[in-house]
Formats: C-alpha cells, sequence, structure tokens
C-alpha cells in the first residue's frame, strides 16, 4: 500500500516522501483582497511599515505561507504584510551545523537546499508552502519531534521586528547559549504578536544515511531505541527509523511488520475544519476511540491531528481534553465560521498580555489572535 | 532590618530564618569571586512559605535573591544588592517518579544526581549532567539552563522542562507550561527557564527523564597539538554525527587529574578527548569508528575505546573532577565559560593561550568541544598584588576573542553579575531594550534578583531620539 517515490539510491538523503496511498495536501488560505497588501523586500523596509502603521494605529495581518492561518481568532486588518520580500539563507555553515535563514524562505525551498549538503532543520515533513517565519511563529513542529524535541529546542537567535518597527536581536549563531533571555524560545509559538520573525538561526542535524519505515498492527514502539517517530492512524501503526544501514537494518528485523526503504510521512488534515489535540503522551491513547476515523496520532508526543465538522462534538471532547492539562486546539475552519479557536485561557496570561504590550505597544500585528485575545 | 527579621520568623520557623554574620557571609556568595550582603537568609520548606517570603520582601520594598546549593559561577545567586537570599535546599522532595510518562516532578532544592540516582532503576536518568551535578540543584539548573557533558546531543536543561510552579514578583503562583505538547499562548516556561531568578521562583518542576541508552562506547583519543585535537572535533561534527559528548582536556589538566587519580592518562599528550556514542549497538560501532578514523587522520597518539563500565566510569570521573584536581596548580581559579561556532574552535584555543601567555597566567582548558564551549581556567595566587586585576582583564580578552569569533558571552554558567556589563559586546541598545522588557513584563518593580543578566540603563532605547542614551524611561 506504500510507494516510495524516489531512486532507493538516496533513501535517508533528501526530502521525504509523501505517502502516496493518504496524500493529503496542505490547505493554503488566500489573504484577504480587500485591503492593502504590502511585500517589504528588506528588513529596514518592513521596520519603516511597521513603524507608520504603528503611528496610524492600523492593524497589520501577517502572511506567510497561509498554511496556519486557520489558528486563532479571526482577524480583520487595514493591512496585510507578506514576508515573500524577505526570502534567503542568510548564512549557513554547513561543519557548525547551522543555518541562519529568512523567516519568509519556505520550509520545502530551506529543506531542499539543506538536503545538499547532507542536513536538515528538522521542520515539518509536508510543509506545503509554509515559510520558516510562519512555522516559527505558528510553533510548528514536524513528525520527527519524537526524536529531535520540538521545533523551539532547534532556534538559536531570532531577529524581530517589532510592532513600533524596532529590529531586535537575542540569542546567537552558537549552538549553546546562555546569554540574556531567551527571546528567541519565546516567539516561537507567539503568532507574530512580538514582531515579525524575520530571521532565524537554526540548529541544523545531520540527515541519516539510511532510513525506513515499518507498518505495524499495533504499537511496538518500545522494540526500538528512539525512532525518529511512531505515528498511529485508523489501521495501523507506522514505525519510522533512521540511522547507519546497519543500525536501520537491526531495528527493521525486531519489528513484526511491513518494511519499507525511505521515510513516507502523511500529508496534513484537510479541511474544512482540522483539530489538533494535545493530551499528556500517555493519555492520548484514550481518547483514540472517541475521534473520527481519519485521525493521525504521534504517539509519545501526545498530538493528535484530525478532521471533523461535528463542532458540537468537540466541545464535550474539549472539556475532557482539558480535564487532562490538555488543549484542543482549531487549526482550521471554514471562513466565516467561528469556533472558540483554543479553550481554556492558559497560565499567566497578564504577563502574556504585558509581553505583547512591550513588542507591540500600539497593538497592531495580529493582535487578539492569542488565547485571551491578546 | 529586624522588622522584616520578625516577619519571616513569624511566617518560617525561626531556625530557618539566618542574620548572624557568619551566615550572612556564608550565603553572601557562590562558587564564583563575588560578593553580596544579604539583609537575612530564609529557608523555606513549602511554596506556601516562598509566597510569603516574596509577600514580605514586597511590603518592605527590598530584592529577593533565590539561590540553590550556591554552585553558581557567574554570581547569579550573589545578593549583589542586598535584601533576602531564599534559599531552597530543603525543597528537596522527589515529589513523584512517572516511569511510563518519563517524567518527574521535583522540588527546586533536589541534587541533580540523586534525581538520576532515584530514576536509575526505572532505566531513566536526568539528562542535563553539569561538572557539579553532586551537589548542585534541580532549581539552579532550571535558573542558569546548565549544560553539562552531554548536552551535546540531549540539549540544554529548557529541553527537558515541561512545566514550572513558579511564585512570581507579585507573590503570585502560576504553573506554566505543561506535560501535554505545545501549551497554547506565549511560551513562558521557556522564558522562565535560564532568566537566573530574575522573573520567578520554581517552588516544582516537571522534567523529563531520559532511556538509558542500550550501549555506549566511550573513547579516549590523545594528541600531540592543541589543533589536532580541535581539528578532530570538527571534523567530526562536519561528517555529520553528534556525539553523545566530546570533551577537550590539555596537558596541564591531564596531569592534575592524573596526579591526583591515577587513571592512567597519558600525560605526555598535548591533549585528549573524551568521546561518547550511544544508541543501537549496530550505531555505536559505526560511529564510533568514524570518530577514530577522523582522530587518526589528525594524527591522533592514540585511540582507545573504554572497555566496560568501570573504565568508563573512570574516564568520566577524570573529566568531572578536574576544577577539584587542578588546586595543585594555584591556590586559585578563575574558570571562565565562552562558546564560538565550532568552526572557530582551533584559532580561538590558540588565542587562548596566547592570552594567557601576554597576561602571564597559567591558562587550563577542560571543556565541551563537541559544543564550542570553553572553560578556560586561570590559575592564580590572588595574595599577590594586582593579580586579581591581571586575572579580569585576561577574562575579559577571552570574551572578546570569543565575540569577535561569533561566539556568546556564555553557554552554560549563565551572564548573572560577572558578564553584565559584557552584554554589550554581543547586543545594541536596542536588543538589550528589548531584553528589559521581558524582565519588566514579570518584574515591573525589580523585585527579584536585582542587577543581574542586564547592565544598568538597559531599557532606554527610544527610537524618536529624544532621550540621551543611558536616560532611564
Amino acid at each position: 500500500m506504500f510507494r516510495s517515490e524516489r531512486d532507493p539510491s538516496t533513501w535517508g538523503v533528501g526530502v521525504t516522501s509523501i505517502r502516496a496511498a493518504s496524500a493529503r495536501v496542505a490547505r493554503r488560505l488566500e489573504a484577504p483582497t480587500d485591503v492593502e497588501h504590502r511585500h517589504p523586500g528588506s528588513v529596514p523596509e518592513l521596520a519603516e511599515t511597521l513603524s507608520q502603521a504603528s503611528s496610524e494605529g492600523r492593524t497589520v495581518l501577517l502572511w506567510g505561507g497561509g498554511t496556519h492561518q486557520g489558528y486563532g481568532y479571526p482577524l480583520s486588518p487595514d493591512l496585510v504584510v507578506f514576508t515573500d520580500g524577505l526570502a534567503t539563507i542568510v548564512d549557513w555553515e554547513p561543519d557548525d551545523l547551522t543555518v541562519v535563514v529568512e523567516g519568509g524562505m519556505t520550509v520545502a525551498a530551506l529543506e531542499a537546499r539543506l538536503a545538499t549538503r547532507g542536513q536538515s532543520a528538522i521542520l515539518a515533513e509536508v510543509p506545503g508552502a509554509s515559510t520558516v517565519g510562519g512555522a516559527l511563529a505558528a510553533g510548528i513542529s514536524g513528525y520527527r519531534r519524537g526524536r529531535f524535541g520540538p521545533t523551539r529546542d532547534r532556534i538559536l537567535e531570532v531577529t524581530l521586528v517589532t510592532g513600533d518597527g524596532r529590529v531586535v536581536r537575542a540569542g546567537g549563531r552558537v549552538v549553546k547559549n546562555v546569554t540574556g533571555y531567551d527571546l528567541a524560545r519565546l516567539a516561537v509559538g507567539s503568532f507574530g504578536r512580538l514582531g515579525v520573525i524575520v530571521s532565524a538561526c537554526l540548529k541544523l542535524w545531520p540527515l541519516p544515511r539510511a532510513s525506513a519505515t515499518v507498518t505495524l498492527d499495533r504499537d511496538f514502539a518500545n522494540e526500538v531505541y528512539r525512532p525518529l517517530a511512531v505515528l498511529e492512524e485508523s489501521r495501523q501503526s507506522s514505525v519510522y527509523l533512521a540511522g547507519t544501514e546497519e543500525e536501520v537494518a537491526a531495528q527493521v528485523a525486531r519489528l513484526p511488520g511491513e518494511s519499507q526503504p525511505g521515510l513516507l510521512w502523511p500529508g496534513p488534515q484537510s479541511g474544512p475544519w482540522t483539530w489538533s489535540l494535545r493530551v499528556p503522551p500517555s493519555m492520548a491513547v484514550d481518547f483514540v476511540p472517541s475521534l473520527p476515523a481519519d485521525f493521525i496520532h504521534q504517539v509519545g508526543v501526545g498530538e493528535i491531528s484530525f478532521s471533523t465538522e461535528d463542532t458540537q462534538g468537540m466541545e464535550e471532547l474539549r472539556s475532557k481534553v482539558e480535564a487532562t492539562n490538555g488543549r484542543l486546539v482549531v487549526t482550521g475552519r471554514p471562513p466565516g465560521e467561528e469556533f472558540e479557536p483554543w479553550g481554556s485561557i492558559p497560565p499567566g496570561i497578564e504577563i502574556q498580555a504585558r509581553l505583547t504590550a512591550a513588542f507591540d505597544p500600539a497593538r497592531i500585528l495580529n493582535p487578539g489572535r492569542l488565547p485571551g485575545r491578546i | 532590618m529586624s522588622e522584616i527579621v520578625d516577619d519571616l520568623r513569624a511566617a518560617l520557623d525561626s531556625d530557618r530564618v539566618m542574620e548572624s554574620k557568619l551566615q550572612l557571609h556564608l550565603y553572601g556568595r557562590d562558587a564564583g569571586v563575588y560578593r553580596g550582603n544579604p539583609s537575612v537568609v530564609a529557608i523555606p520548606e513549602t511554596t506556601e512559605e516562598v509566597i510569603e517570603i516574596v509577600k514580605i520582601a514586597g511590603r518592605h520594598e527590598v530584592p529577593v535573591v533565590a539561590r540553590g546549593a550556591g554552585t553558581g559561577l557567574a554570581a547569579g545567586a550573589v545578593p549583589t544588592e542586598g535584601g533576602i537570599v531564599l534559599v531552597t535546599t530543603r525543597m528537596n522532595q522527589i515529589h513523584e517518579i512517572d516511569p511510563v510518562k518519563r517524567t518527574a516532578w521535583v522540588g527546586p532544592g533536589v541534587i541533580n544526581l540523586d534525581l538520576s540516582k532515584t530514576a536509575a532503576p526505572f532505566g531513566l536518568y536526568f539528562a542535563p549532567d553539569p561538572s557539579s551535578q553532586a551537589a548542585c540543584t534541580v532549581g539552579g539548573n532550571i535558573a542558569n539552563n546548565s549544560g553539562g557533558p552531554h548536552c551535546l546531543a540531549e540539549g540544554s536543561t529548557v529541553n527537558h522542562v515541561l512545566a514550572l510552579e513558579v511564585v512570581l514578583p507579585d507573590g503570585s503562583l502560576e504553573v506554566i507550561g505543561s506535560e501535554a505538547p505545545d501549551p497554547t499562548g506565549l511560551d513562558l516556561r521557556g522564558v522562565m527557564v535560564g532568566s537566573e531568578g530574575t522573573l520567578g521562583i520554581v517552588t516544582r518542576a516537571l522534567v523529563k527523564l531520559t532511556p538509558v541508552a542500550p550501549d555506549i562506547r566511550t573513547l579516549l583519543c590523545s594528541f600531540s597539538s592543541i589543533s589536532d585535537a580541535a581539528e578532530t572535533v570538527s571534523g567530526v561534527i562536519a561528517r555529520g554525527v553528534v556525539p553523545a559528548a566530546l570533551e577537550m582536556m590539555d596537558q596541564r589538566i591531564v596531569e592534575a587529574v592524573e596526579n591526583w587519580l591515577h587513571a592512567g592518562l597519558p600525560i605526555d599528550a598535548a591533549a585528549i578527548l573524551l568521546a561518547e556514542v550511544v544508541g543501537e549497538t549496530a550505531a555505536v560501532d559505526a560511529e564510533a569508528d568514524l570518530i577514530a578514523e577522523v582522530a587518526r587522520s589528525n594524527k591522533a597518539l592514540e585511540v582507545s575505546v573504554a572497555a566496560g563500565e568501570t573504565e568508563r566510569a573512570l574516564l568520566w570521573k577524570c573529566r568531572k573532577s578536574a576544577f577539584g584536581a587542578v588546586a595543585q596548580a594555584a591556590p586559585n581559579y578563575y574558570l571562565h565559560d565562552t562558546v564560538v561556532p565550532r568552526t572557530r574552535l582551533v584559532e580561538t584555543m590558540n588565542k587562548v593561550y596566547e592570552i594567557g601567555r601576554r597576561h602571564d597566567l597559567l591558562m587550563m582548558n577542560v571543556f565541551h568541544a563537541g559544543d564550542g564551549n570553553l572553560h578556560p581556567l586561570m590559575m592564580f595566587d590572588a595574595s599577590q598584588p594586582g593579580m586579581i586585576e591581571r586575572v579580569q582583564a585576561a577574562a575579559d580578552e577571552l570574551v572578546e576573542v570569543c565575540v569577535e569569533a561569533g561566539g556568546a558571552l556564555s553557554g552554560e554558567h549563565g551572564i548573572g553579575r560577572e558578564k553584565r556589563d559584557l552584554m554589550p559586546l554581543m547586543f545594541n541598545v536596542a536588543d538589550l531594550d528589548a531584553q528589559a522588557r521581558i524582565k519588566e513584563a514579570f518584574d515591573p518593580l525589580g523585585r527579584f534578583n536585582p542587577g543581574k543578566i542586564l547592565p544598568a540603563g538597559s531599557r532606554c532605547f527610544d527610537q524618536s531620539g529624544t532621550l540621551p542614551p543611558g536616560a532611564w524611561v
């Protein structure tokens, strides 16, 4: 049922394959057309645009690839600012395993470029049109987070243009650093409320020499040490393995399932309503029976993505999820439809509001998008 | 002051509130060179008591400086502006270990190594492993975002913290972060880690525990020059292998350690590298072979693999006791902590020794080479006149050299008071202002650990240019 789309001689190297049988395409929303569009081509131009918008009190919707615009409260902007004019690799030191990339570059373009030297930023495997800045701002991690941790563990430096047009940098281009507050990490998942991510330095990892996807009828994740990912879907579980040829072969031999060379990732959920259920990893299994058939459960991570139009059912599900201290988040909704996107307000909301006010005093950057409408 | 003491004694047992001259002296310092003058020392045992102390400090408008075991080296927990030193060492309960979830809820005063020992029967350990792990606390690790040899592959403390119960400067209590992935809203947990007690005081932490790897190889490679060892480090990373640890010790350090532990280290070598790879047997064999190959291509004198756990443990004991062993060389040492990109190691090491020669200071090096994290040790006798000034001048030069190479002020020890005034080497006024705004959002009155991380006047950036530099707004 699987088909590798690549030449076997390049297994494990290069951009990952999308599983053919269930190829889903990342939904790309279109920016509102009835307001002014800007495509700044430089950091100073962007800073000037935002500074001016701040002084005029015009609200700004930030737009990367449009793949994560379904998150959060809907906005009614006066202006859409695109990041596609800031889309280059600023600095890449392959021997340091670090890259500095502008926020408007697409994840696909970055990963393709890194793959030419056998490296990866471990961003989403099926990114569609999403940009690096957008993926960071939305706090998106790929399936390989089970092995490499979430994206926010791999951001080393950030440069932001704040709401009032200040250009601020934090962190550094080294893999280990405790110099000052970790604004880079704070920017991940901030949905533009602290500023536009104009560039970021990311930690890279070598692409494995070999890889395989093993399909099982149940979860054998504990049979192998640190698989890349274990994904449970309605009818099967898949264990994703990577490493040296010997290592992958040894792991495949221990797993009682059908093995395919290469990494055959499922695509993201398609709409119109898509959801992300996030619970303590060991409790995710309790929620699986109540979900629609077409779900993807990242085993060991605690995240399940799925699609359903049963918004009423989601109210009930959300209360059960929040009882575990988890969250049920809307990741995509049809235009014009409303549904509480985040669920309960997270702790420390006053501090969060003070932080957004400190970085966007005129409250113009994606205002009200985050939980608590901050 | 006596009113504060009275209030604290009413909130805590009186023997946990200390104000004797000796106690104030002892709690006025950490393991580094700075001294502070606390007004009083309070040792809470519960979250409620921490809240009470913070509220008392608020009423009396005095600072609160949280402190664990005091093993810090950057004066992060030194009360340089007086106030209450809040010691967390009695909040040392491991509240819960969940071997299925691979997590633990711990008090901030739990000693790092104790947590790993307690988790060991479940095949788990707490990955951050600073050299001081037998003494330092998890709360201190969180405050400094501590690293250690094995954070090369496992990441620093921040990668191992899921949630934090924190007392905020206004005395309110929040639990930030979650065992569930990707909590909604801004990631306050992430910015709290490494904030050196300036944003909040951690009273409980939910940390990740890491499964012990199925197999492990530890290699000892010796070289006739520092450059060959440093080239090996760069070469291994460039070949796409990220070992679990990749540590370098220079000849002076090796001599000191060997003289003490008699482990059979090669004292004739100019430098040794300690490399460790973990994972599946097939993987560790392949990676160990590759490291050996890179070492030999860089003219390694000898490459050996530790035969069994006893030999491995001895090698790590040598590495982690290095800072104790150097006491033979001189009565005092100043241990530095900076980072450079890994590709700049060779040139930076040469400059480090050159600075030592120029200031006539014995420079010893034992460090986390794999992530470019240098730890030059300057050996000296503080009783010699003018010596402290010489050491300080050399230290400042060291930092400048590392920043020029594209590095950072600190990789794992923190900024504290020690490097606060060096922050402008890395950041401009707008960057520092942004940092100061973060502090202000958490602690508008500047109550928690004032005078740390950010130089005075950081919150001064004004776009309109109507305010002079250095003005407070």
